[in-house]
């Protein structure tokens, strides 16, 4: 097995970069959309028999156990050559939070699948009435026999309808004094009896996300992570990790990767002022991937995510959307057309970027709940 | 890095740490820039004492041979501390300049006497605004046989009422000379521009001062090389003098919002200044995360342009960010935070002149922006 970390970063950054380069699918690069599964999924295998598909994860479970600059090179070159992000759920959040959360036979089940593509997760978070305010959830787990029993609905369930599996976040203990205590972290099998789904269109007209119904879905004792009631803890951790990928540089390499080319078609390297604007994002994302480096060690080191990792997502998500909005801007006229528009030598979806960013400061947490998350944990500041 | 050097990085924290919390002393800062003075010569032997003037002055020349690392870590808390005198100015810029020319026994002498206090070379490099690599030099270097005649003229030059010489770059045709001077030169005069806070820039006329062969420290691309990389290391340190300055300006500002009660309530309880408060405190977290990638790339010596980018970044990040912090810190302390007797006043005026030395925010983003378009980003 190679040890990427020992390797030069040259030699590492023309490594992944040829592959990406030649072995993405030329009809998916810069993809103004998210993949669907049976799009992406001979990709996803291709990485995963390559033993890639999980660059941040330790080797004994199946990842690279790549460095803080290695897993950056890895995301930039990614990027780079246009390749599209995938059903990633269990990839960076169940993988890690199994890792960390789970007990051994879990982790024997579940990683094995996930890294097979086997298993393709999806996030049961959010509630019709439990969005910013995430632990007034509603949706219940009642123990039965062998099994707890779920009723209640999750919505803004990105990718549901690719997803063979859903973590769900469900109350076990009504009668609990704070709403934090009295939640338990639950595993489910999409196929189970009871759970159906409705898509949902986004604003850019994509159907990429779900509401997701359970109708007494039961689902085994041994998919409880964590113990019984203690589910916010679990949860937080997954935020952590989530917070983690949100703000990485990827999503903002995608947006400054076509603006880049914009700029190149439009000959505006020789406009001073925009050459100032664009080289503070540039600074902006390089800035980002030296925060996020810091963060990643932490988690390589094995030590737990702060709440200070909030900044991540805040300083990346508002730096994505900025440069979804000089995009378009530069665009000029064409920065109002949709879908693709030729520009120069180049086609270039103006819009897409914007769209996909816009979500970025909702989901996951509001970049205002991460202020005030940042406020009263980090800062201390009274409430 | 290896153990003794994390060792090395360990104390120095340490002891930083002291002279910050025992040893800084804002009343001493205040008395200085009220009286446009910088220099207290006591407290520059205590820094050559605690071998913090000789961090990166080989062992060989008495120093103690480490790296930026570890002379951010210095840096941080004098910048913190609010020192007015020229560390980075004497010990980063003018010690890695020295370090980077060719052996000569006015190196040693040079270098041994920086690293113990007594001797106090200064750059003069710079002569025209934003030209901060000072290629732009009308200073020339007439040859004769026993050395050079130079005239010319430099400014922005940190730490020169404390000088006991000038290690000057002048052109000799078109090979790049560098020289010292000392202050007491026949034909050397100079005059200062006082600072916002209370420090100074000098200026220094050279009018046919005769530079005799062994006073001359470096030539052609030996000069240009060892000016190049002591600029790029000069910015990274001034930068971690920045995030010094950052660090306790918010440290004030969060302090008095926690304590300060108006409506019956900290204001500090307040959202919209909580959300003020976090941006900022995120803007340093950059200026901290960026600033610690940077000095470890270029303790790593890599090539002239990555190295430049990386010093650009960190400069920029840094710069912009300590004068966002320190003007929010005013308007967090009200009315209180425009008095002079405010201490916040001290941390501003500290970021302005710290950012606009050496190249400010914009003048380090249009490097970037002139070496990423060379190819250069991707070098990095």
């Amino acid at each position: 097995m190679n040890d990427w970390n020992t390797m030069s970063d040259e030699a590492f950054r023309a490594e992944v970069r040829t592959f990406f380069e030649n072995e993405f699918p030329a009809e998916f690069k810069f993809l103004p959309r998210r993949m669907r599964w049976h799009e992406c999924r001979d990709w996803y295998l291709k990485l995963s028999k390559k033993g890639w598909i999980a660059p941040n994860w330790p080797k004994e479970h199946g990842g690279m156990g790549l460095s803080p600059s290695k897993l950056l090179i890895y995301m930039e070159e990614y990027e780079r050559a246009g390749a599209g992000r995938m059903p990633d759920q269990g990839l960076t959040m169940v993988g890690p939070t199994l890792i960390r959360f789970g007990n051994e036979a879990q982790r024997k089940r579940f990683l094995p699948l996930i890294i097979a593509g086997d298993a393709i997760w999806c996030q049961g978070y959010s509630e019709p009435n439990a969005g910013s305010d995430l632990a007034g959830l509603r949706t219940e787990a009642v123990p039965d026999g062998d099994d707890y029993v779920i009723n209640g609905s999750k919505i803004w369930t990105s990718m549901a309808h690719d997803a063979t599996h859903i973590y769900v976040l469900a109350r076990t203990d009504k009668a609990a004094k704070k709403k934090q205590e009295g939640i338990s972290f639950f595993l489910v099998d999409m196929k189970t009896p009871g759970i159906t789904l409705r898509t949902i269109r986004n604003i850019a007209g994509h159907e990429e996300f779900c509401q997701v119904f359970f109708d007494k879905v039961r689902t085994p004792k041994e998919n409880l992570v964590g113990e019984l009631h203690k589910g916010w803890t679990i949860a937080k951790g997954l935020l952590g990790f989530e917070r983690l990928n949100i703000g990485s540089p990827r999503r903002p390499l995608q947006a400054l990767e076509k603006l880049e080319m914009l700029a190149q078609a439009r000959g505006l390297m020789a406009d001073a002022g925009f050459v100032e604007r664009l080289t503070q994002l540039q600074l902006d994302l390089a800035d980002l991937g030296s925060l996020y480096g810091h963060f990643v060690d932490k988690v390589r080191r094995g030590e737990a995510l702060g709440p200070d990792v909030s900044m991540l997502k805040v300083w990346s998500m508002d730096t994505y959307q900025r440069l979804s909005e000089l995009l378009i801007e530069a665009a000029g006229e064409h920065g109002a057309i949709e879908g693709e528009a030729t520009i120069g030598d180049v086609m270039i979806d103006t819009l897409s970027p914007f769209y996909n960013s816009r979500p970025g400061t909702i989901y996951g947490g509001s970049n205002e709940i991460q202020r005030n998350i940042l406020a009263k944990y980090v800062l201390n500041l009274p409430s | 890095m290896n153990e003794t050097l994390d060792e090395h990085a360990a104390l120095l924290a340490q002891s930083v740490g002291d002279y910050v919390r025992h040893g800084a002393d804002l009343p001493r800062v205040r008395a200085l820039a009220q009286n446009h003075a910088e220099f207290d010569p006591a407290q520059w032997r205590q820094l050559a004492e605690l071998g913090w003037l000789g961090v990166l002055v080989p062992e060989s020349c008495g120093g103690l041979g480490l790296g930026l690392a570890e002379a951010a870590i210095v840096a941080e808390g004098l910048g913190r501390a609010l020192t007015p005198e020229p560390y980075t100015a004497v010990a980063v810029l003018a010690a890695r300049t020295l370090e980077g020319a060719p052996v000569s026994p006015l190196r040693e002498e040079l270098l041994g006497g920086l690293s113990g206090g007594s001797r106090v070379p200064v750059l003069a490099w710079q002569e025209q605004v934003d030209d901060f690599a000072g290629l732009q030099l009308a200073t020339m270097a007439k040859p004769f046989e026993g050395g050079f005649r130079v005239s010319g003229e430099k400014q922005f030059i940190i730490g020169a009422s404390a000088a006991d010489g000038y290690l000057v770059t002048a052109l000799d045709g078109d090979a790049l000379q560098l020289l010292w001077v000392p202050r007491d030169a026949a034909g050397c005069s100079g005059d200062s521009v006082p600072l916002a806070d209370g420090r100074s820039y000098g200026r220094l006329t050279l009018r046919d001062v005769v530079v005799p062969r062994e006073q001359v420290l470096a030539s052609g691309q030996a000069a240009r090389d060892a000016l190049d990389r002591a600029l790029d290391a000069a910015a990274a340190v001034a930068s971690a003098e920045l995030v010094g300055v950052m660090k306790r300006a918010n440290e004030m500002s969060l302090d008095y919002m926690k304590t300060r009660v108006q409506f019956g309530k900290p204001i500090g309880s307040f959202q919209v200044l909580q959300h003020r408060a976090v941006d900022l405190h995120i803007q340093q977290s950059l200026a901290d995360a960026v600033l610690h990638d940077v000095v470890a790339q270029l303790d790593g010596d890599p090539g002239p342009v990555p190295r430049a980018l990386a010093a650009s970044r960190a400069k920029s990040r840094c710069a912009d960010a300590a004068l966002a912090i320190t003007r929010a810190a005013i308007q967090f302390h009200g009315a209180i935070g425009f008095t002079e007797d405010c201490d916040v006043g001290l941390y501003v005026k500290r970021a302005m002149t710290l950012s606009a030395w050496l190249g400010n925010g914009r003048a380090h983003r249009a490097r970037y922006a002139r070496l990423a378009a060379g190819g250069g980003r991707e070098a990095a």
